[in-house]
């Protein structure tokens, strides 16, 4: 026998297949779709709980967010095509759970982003930015543009122009949107670090005085931050709270609701490249996850350090208890708005304004995305009509999706805005049915060696097993049953989401988002019947014995 | 009694399932013989593209043992149940094997045309078994499967769709076959070149009279299931990135750093489609590019293909008096 060799495979000229995303693109798009510069968990946390630490609940939302992730490194691998969720759901539970499932909870429930987003660009993009550029240039329209943004109307028509430009964008052509989310992606990266610095380099005592000669100039009032603590401790806010450990714990689900977008890239899985690798798609998914919980942790200490517990309380307040004189020129005080109000440069408060301008931005594009690739591959398996699923042969792009996505977000951009009651009552199920998406995914994760035999058994993940068990099937669980844990806060918890009201009726809306992917289920179910196709044909693993 | 039904509307439709690009995976082979009965039709017609495209030696160690290299990782086999599991996960895959010492290993390094002739030994035996396999499971059916080539078949491979006896099996390569009593299937399986240099491509000019040529035979193309390999030009049904062919293998041109979509069809598919306007267009060849689209009358689909993870998709139509009643893209 002559010495070993190290055979290498043998390939012939054949055509192949080539995507466009690189997995570095997939990794920036999950982190910007998790919204690293909104960070919902320092708006609410600290006051809905009392008492609980920052730092902790973005880690516990990190872990429990860990084992999904993973399990969708191996749904990713295993299906690396578009439409994501939609296709793992339907090939391990069948079609018509899947599409009920993503299309009333996701396809339905995302349209709500696509109005936040529009909310996020005018509220904390483009009004603080034109109000810290009033200050520090003292040229008084700035403020007044400001002040328009964060008003209803202003809202509105921002919110359009975001959908409209984001539409146009997605629509000539996706390589436009990689390209551009190069520019969101270091724009974004500079104003976060401009954020994190400004609050390293102060203090609590220094940055008080700024806050207050900050918002002197924009509502003409004095002893601001004293102002706003003895109105936020009179709406219950207790600035010297006890450690609380469960209220930690309550506080991940908010940190989860950025966290859980760590896998969003999977609903455009057949547009990245090598998506079928194994760590590719762990360094997409897992890695973003690690990468934005770290970010997070980053900027709460950084909080911390330049404002203080009690900075943050009052931060919170304006946003959670609706405390007025907690906010500035009528804008909550995000991070990036009161790290606005610590500099005196209007450059600096352009770099960070122009940086959550283009984050608010690229949510629209991601729903856009997501949604738009879910739509198409629904409109293939015949469970939308065959209109949807068009791509446009100049652009190569779902334009129809794209369009019928756009005229479905107008009517709830404006009652987003117009609505008094929208967001306590009528959209208070979103963060339950977007939660239950990507748990009932890793449910399927760990259903998939056995209800999707052949797909588990060709790809790369099914070399991973502990003991006689698939990995996949444990993390799959594991993710299920934390995920699980999220999602079921999102329904008792009070300060969390449905029970906010002690009323039946955003549970009534969950289940009509439900009842009406069901429907049109049935519906085209029946219209394909009548062609003599059946639609249970799109999901059936044939046999292939 | 006929003003209120007309002619044969209300006959049973023929239903076909169509299926391409499944370069030789065996599971996938497989479930497209089982989907006439799971999917109840009356024809398997396939688009093309039966070869793999990959070849994994397996080479013998000291002791007894292999080693092999697969999806980027080094195997080594150590025991039988190893190496039945191993073959299985290959024949999955669509990838070839052959079992050698290190010698003879090391005469194929380098060597493309001793590789090449490998390939065609190996792809036209699977082949051989797969058409023996298509009577057995079809016996006794009405059923047909129409085969045929695509671009990455070698034309020594397909030669054996003529050696290999067959009844229910028909080689409709290049060529008018009846699909139903009123139907015919017209069989193109040819591309246009690429970027890969695939063993069977040809000019536009070239694809056009090959249409031509086929086409003389059909008497009313209105009533032609057009089985092109390749679909039409910028239609949608053809869109993949534009590569550099200067480099092997070709790599993903850039403009301004960003990956460029095109159209990678064929204008003489697609004139085809416009001037004759037959029943359906059934099309292939571009894996990433599932969809439909209407020429006139006349929808034209591409199915798509995961033949890598042992997905068949695949793409029911209904059809009935020359027209499309029904459609459904699936994913078996």
């Amino acid at each position: 026998m002559a010495e070993a060799v190290a055979p290498q495979v043998f390939t012939r000229r054949a055509s192949g297949l080539v995507r466009v995303m690189s997995p570095y693109s997939a990794f920036i798009y999950n982190i910007l779709t998790m919204g690293i510069i909104f960070p919902w968990v320092f708006m609410q946390a600290p006051t809905a709980f009392q008492g609980s630490n920052l730092v902790l609940a973005i880690l516990f939302a990190f872990l429990f967010e860990l084992p999904i992730a993973m399990a969708y490194v191996w749904l990713a691998t295993a299906l690396p095509r578009s439409g994501g969720d939609y296709v793992f759901q339907s090939r391990v539970f069948g079609g018509g759970f899947g599409f009920t499932v993503v299309f009333g909870f996701f396809v339905v429930w995302i349209l709500q982003w696509v109005a936040l987003s529009g909310w996020l660009l005018a509220s904390v993009g483009i009004a603080p930015m034109f109000i810290g550029l009033g200050v520090t240039t003292g040229v008084s329209a700035f403020t007044d543009i400001g002040t328009w943004a964060a008003g209803a109307n202003g809202i509105i028509i921002i919110s359009v122009l975001n959908a409209i430009v984001a539409l146009v964008l997605l629509v000539t052509g996706f390589r436009n949107y990689v390209r551009f989310q190069y520019v969101m992606w270091y724009a974004i990266l500079l104003s976060f670090g401009i954020v994190v610095l400004l609050f390293l380099f102060t203090d609590p005592g220094s940055s008080t005085a700024s806050l207050d000669a900050f918002a002197a100039e924009v509502d003409n009032t004095s002893n601001f931050f004293a102002t706003a603590s003895t109105s936020a401790a009179a709406a219950g806010v207790d600035f010297n709270p006890p450690f609380w450990l469960i209220g930690s714990l309550l506080a991940a689900p908010i940190a989860w609701t950025s966290l859980q977008w760590a896998t969003y890239s999977s609903e455009q899985g057949g547009e990245i490249k090598n998506a079928h690798v194994f760590r590719n798609q762990a360094f997409i998914m897992v890695g973003s996850l690690a990468a934005t919980a770290g970010l997070l942790i980053l900027l709460a200490l950084a909080m911390q350090k330049g404002l203080g517990s009690d900075g943050i309380l009052v931060a919170s307040s304006g946003y959670w208890y609706g405390v007025g004189e907690a906010t500035i020129g009528g804008n909550i005080m995000f991070p990036n708005f009161m790290a606005m109000g610590l500099t005196g440069s209007w450059l600096i408060v352009l770099l960070i304004g122009l940086g959550f301008i283009l984050n608010s931005f690229q949510i629209v594009c991601n729903c856009y995305i997501g949604t738009t690739r879910i739509m198409v591959a629904q409109g293939l398996d015949g469970l939308l009509p065959d209109w949807f699923a068009r791509v446009n042969p100049r652009w190569k792009t779902p334009v129809n999706a794209h369009v019928a996505y756009f005229l479905a977000a107008l009517p709830v951009i404006w009652a987003f805005n117009k609505v008094g009651d929208w967001s306590t009552k009528w959209a208070l199920g979103v963060t339950f049915a977007n939660g239950a998406v990507m748990v009932l995914s890793a449910l399927a994760a760990a259903l998939l060696p056995y209800r999707a035999k052949k797909v588990y058994e060709a790809s790369p993940g099914a070399g991973y097993k502990v003991g006689n068990v698939p990995t996949v099937t444990i993390v799959g669980a594991l993710g299920f049953l934390l995920g699980g844990f999220m999602v079921a806060s999102f329904l008792f918890v009070k300060d969390l989401g449905l029970a906010f009201t002690n009323s039946a009726f955003p549970y009534m809306i969950v289940i009509g988002t439900a009842v009406f992917a069901l429907i049109i289920y049935f519906v085209m179910r029946s219209v394909k019947a009548s062609k003599g196709i059946k639609v249970e044909y799109a999901f059936a693993e044939i046999p292939p014995e | 009694m006929a003003f209120w039904k007309k002619g044969k509307a209300g006959a049973e439709p023929t239903r076909l399932f169509y299926a391409c690009d499944i370069h030789g995976s065996e599971p996938t082979y497989r479930k497209f013989l089982n989907a006439a009965k799971f999917y109840e039709v009356d024809a398997l017609i396939f688009g093309g593209d039966l070869m793999g495209k990959l070849l994994i030696p397996i080479v013998r160690d000291a002791g007894g043992t292999y080693r092999a290299r697969l999806q980027g990782q080094n195997h080594h086999i150590t025991s039988d149940g190893e190496m039945k599991e191993f073959k299985r996960v290959l024949q999955t895959l669509g990838f070839y094997w052959q079992e050698m010492d290190p010698e003879e290993y090391r005469t194929y390094e380098g060597n493309q045309e001793r590789i090449d002739g490998l390939f065609d030994v190996l792809a036209k035996e699977r082949l051989g078994e797969w058409i023996v396999l298509a009577e057995e499971r079809l016996a006794g059916s009405h059923v047909r499967v129409y085969l045929c080539g695509g671009n990455d078949d070698t034309d020594e491979v397909l030669s054996a769709l003529d050696e290999v006896p067959q009844d229910r099996v028909v080689n409709a390569e290049n060529r008018v076959v009846p699909l139903d009593d009123e139907h015919v299937v017209v069989t193109v399986g040819y591309s246009t070149p690429t970027p890969w240099e695939t063993p069977r491509e040809k000019t536009e000019p070239e694809i056009a009279a090959v249409i031509a040529g086929v086409m003389a035979e059909v008497p009313d193309p209105s009533r032609a299931v057009f089985n092109f390999h390749c679909p039409p030009l910028d239609s949608s049904l053809d869109t993949c990135l534009k590569l550099d062919a200067s480099v092997w293998p070709p790599t993903p041109l850039l403009e301004n750093g960003q990956a460029i979509y095109y159209g990678a069809g064929s204008q003489a598919v697609t004139d085809a489609l416009v001037r004759y306007q037959p029943t359906a267009g059934l099309h292939g060849h571009i894996h990433e590019s599932r969809g439909m689209i209407d020429y006139g009358r006349t929808p034209a689909f591409n199915p798509g293909s995961e033949y890598g993870e042992g997905v068949l998709r695949g793409l029911i139509v209904a059809i009935r008096g020359g027209e499309v009643v029904g459609h459904q893209f699936t994913s078996g």
